[in-house]
């Protein structure tokens, strides 16, 4: 039995109906299937799936994550990646040796990484993998909740960004996105559009259209630049985005 | 992280679900009480050294001459504090009070203030002068329901102070010029919830495998309540409570005053 | 609470100094997400209460042994800021706050899905800008939209009300001349789904009939402060659906 349509909002605590299969921003007592979050109710025959609007980053295997050297230890790294808890890296990432050198020659407190998230724990301690080190550029913060959105189904909206702007984009899970080239400042006000208004219906069209009147106004497109070597740029978890 | 209430907690759950206890009291049943009235008598007005099953804990009166506060100009002034000395558990820890000593001092002062318990007005001296009432309530050995020790404690020792003569604008140590006036009882009851049941008296053990605890201080009417822990009470656990509240108060009522 | 003075009248024929019924709340606006770097935060008028919240975390929690493998860790500062009293109240931390502080993050706890965040700690930080009696209620409801704002899961939401005695009379939502020469103040929180109370204090002089009165006024007084909750909830999320129109307008 269902008590929501779907696309509702609803509130923590609100009843979604009994006798469903739900997510992890649900819960259940007695039966019943509540919400345990704000946001917007996506119902699938009998599944129900809470979009919520907002939250902390959580890491999940196989993300893309911008994070920050915040250690630098005897055959490892903390890295530091907005989340409630530190991730470490191994050596082993960047050298077979490594171990045995000083892997600050590496990566160094404070540099800004991108990485893949490999396992996570039950108590989300993670490792991550594939770092590659990020330089120049710019970085702008999502709330992590709504980065799916930026990213589209099958990466629509992220693809549409970079044509448009010509931008080299990475998206972080982790609500961190790396900019650079192109015409930067269009691609930063639509991904911030895109942030606020995330679950609109129709979005990916009518950001297109503001996409391209806003780029004729600025001058025509800028020519996209290459991607860098470290396959971030390809890599988005997509079972995300709904 | 605790590891007693780790340890603990399951433990007491299912036995509550048997509707048993660890030491074999009835829920609504309330551990030994112990009263030791002018323990530390040579030196202050009032004391009383309270056993409630292992807990341990001494209240001490100390009454002293002070300015009112200036929006009651003609009544005297009461203070309780708390103190959880190292001594009564491997938890705690010297140091200013934290806040689960100030709210055990709080309930407490609450159940004897709203009361009435200690008639102000004759403490009364002259005009910015008043008696202040020092309630101190020291505990030595934690075993559970330090609220309830330390409350029988405090009315108890607060019964049989002292005070002390006041001649030519100074306090004559050592000489008194009778009773502390005293006009009510009022006698706080602690309860818990564990599981969906409520008992009275928690041990510590019991408190490490609480819900939720509430406590409810009466005398002929109810004068302060305060619940604590994480978790609920519904509407009928806290009218059952209040009963349970008024019919042990009475029992130790009668057993503080003797009659 | 005084134990009631006499001289000062508060209740002429069935209204209240404020005009008020007996059951009636005062004027309470809440909004959510004031604030840019807090994770979450509410702002609430509740008749001349002023209070903001600001919510943080889960984050690492400090010194490590205090974390906890099997859930988070919540704390409440609740703090009166040195001008929201008639008389400067002097700044920090004083006995009341922080018994206030731990009832508030007892009463969160309850529905905080806190076995979620092992080791960490969300932070609930309550600063009352102006103080009229009620500020724990306020502080309280305000907090639980906070933490719905920062995204954080719970099982269901914190509505808080205060009841009391004034003249012999039972009334809700103290204010505060009530506060200061009634004769008995409860603030309670509940849980609104369940109707059970998580927040419970009680001062003063009442009898089992009338406390009973004034617990079944002071939930009513919650459920309506819930419902208000709710709708401030609901309309915070209309421009994440994208309702008032397209995202063209208001940037």
């Amino acid at each position: 039995m269902l008590n929501v349509k779907d696309r509702d909002l609803v509130i923590p605590g609100q009843l979604l109906g009994s006798d469903l299969f739900y997510d992890i921003n649900c819960f259940t007592e007695n039966g019943s299937v509540f919400s345990c979050v704000e946001g917007m109710v996506r119902v699938d025959g009998k599944k129900v799936k809470m979009v919520p609007s907002n939250g902390v980053y959580l890491p999940k295997r196989d993300d893309v994550v911008i994070g920050v050297i915040s250690d630098v230890l005897v055959g490892k790294w903390l890295v530091d990646i907005n989340s409630p808890y530190l991730c470490a890296m191994r050596a082993e990432e960047v050298s077979r040796d490594a171990a045995k050198k000083d892997l600050s020659q590496f990566f160094k407190v404070g540099e800004i990484i991108t990485a893949k998230v490999a396992d996570v724990d039950e108590v989300y301690s993670c490792q991550l993998i594939k770092p590659w080190k990020v330089e120049a550029g710019l970085i702008i913060d999502v709330g992590p909740k709504r980065v799916p959105r930026v990213v589209g189904k099958q990466k629509s909206m992220l693809n549409m960004i970079r044509d448009k702007t010509g931008s080299r984009i990475i998206v972080g899970q982790n609500g961190k996105i790396w900019l650079k080239g192109g015409n930067v400042d269009l691609a930063v006000s639509t991904i911030k559009r895109i942030e606020k208004y995330a679950q609109t219906q129709g979005l990916t069209d009518q950001i297109a259209e503001l996409l391209d009147k806003e780029s004729a106004a600025a001058g025509g497109r800028f020519a996209r630049e290459e991607p860098c070597s470290c396959g971030h740029e390809e890599e988005h978890a997509e079972n995300d985005s709904f | 992280m605790e590891i007693e209430a780790y340890l603990k907690k399951d433990y007491i759950k299912n036995l509550v679900k048997e509707g048993k206890r660890e030491d074999g009291r009835a829920f609504d049943e309330y551990r030994k009480i112990i009263l030791d009235n002018g323990y530390a008598k040579e030196k202050a007005p009032g004391s009383c050294m309270v056993q409630l099953g292992k807990t341990k804990v001494m209240a001490g009166i100390s009454i002293d001459i002070g300015e009112p506060y200036s929006d009651r100009p003609e009544d005297g002034v009461m203070s309780t504090s708390t103190e959880l000395r190292p001594i009564a558990s491997p938890k705690f820890e010297s140091g200013p009070p934290n806040e689960e000593s100030i709210e055990v001092a709080r309930v407490i002062d609450r159940g004897i203030r709203e009361s009435g318990a200690i008639d102000m007005k004759k403490l009364f001296i002259e005009e910015d002068l008043v008696w202040v009432v020092f309630i101190d309530i020291h505990v030595m050995d934690h075993s559970g329901n330090l609220i309830d020790a330390g409350g029988i404690a405090a009315i108890s020792a607060l019964l049989n102070a002292r005070l002390p003569k006041y001649e030519d604008g100074k306090i004559i140590c050592g000489e008194y010029s009778g009773k502390l006036p005293l006009t009510g009882t009022p006698v706080p009851c602690t309860m818990v919830k564990i599981n969906d049941s409520i008992l009275i008296d928690p041990s510590i053990d019991e408190e490490y495998g609480m819900d939720a605890r509430l406590t409810i201080s009466t005398t002929d009417t109810i004068n302060a309540m305060q619940k604590g822990g994480n978790g609920s009470f519904n509407e009928k656990e806290v009218m059952d409570a209040v009963d349970m509240a008024y019919a042990k108060g009475k029992e130790i009522r009668r057993m503080i005053t003797g009659d | 609470m005084s134990g009631g003075d006499n001289d000062v009248v508060l209740i002429k024929g069935n209204k209240r100094l404020d005009g008020r019924g007996f059951d009636e709340l005062r004027d309470i606006k809440m909004e959510v997400s004031v604030l840019e770097r807090a994770e979450g935060s509410a702002y609430i008028e509740w008749g001349k209460n002023r209070v903001i919240v600001g919510v943080y975390g889960p984050r690492e929690l400090h010194p490590k042994f205090l974390q906890d493998p099997t859930r988070a860790m919540l704390r409440c500062v609740y703090n009166l800021a040195p001008f929201s009293v008639d008389e400067r109240k002097k700044p920090g931390p004083d006995r009341r706050s922080v018994e206030i502080s731990k009832v508030c993050a007892e009463a969160l706890s309850s529905v905080v899905m806190l076995e979620r965040f092992p080791n960490t700690v969300i932070d609930v930080y309550v600063e009352v800008l102006q103080a009229d009696a009620g500020t724990r209620c306020a502080g309280l409801t305000a907090a639980s939209l906070a933490l719905a704002d920062a995204g954080i899961p719970m099982k269901d939401l914190v509505a808080a009300c205060s009841a009391g005695k004034v003249q012999g009379q039972i009334v809700v939502d103290l204010m505060k001349e009530e506060d200061n020469f009634g004769q008995c103040d409860l603030p309670m929180a509940i849980i609104p789904r369940k109707s059970e109370v998580v927040l419970l204090q009680m001062d003063g002089k009442l009898s089992r009939d009338e406390f009973k009165q004034a617990y079944k006024m002071a939930v009513d007084g919650c459920m309506k402060v819930y419902e208000m909750q709710k709708n401030t909830l609901l309309g915070s999320m209309n421009k994440f659906v994208g309702v008032e129109g397209g995202v063209e307008n208001g940037d």
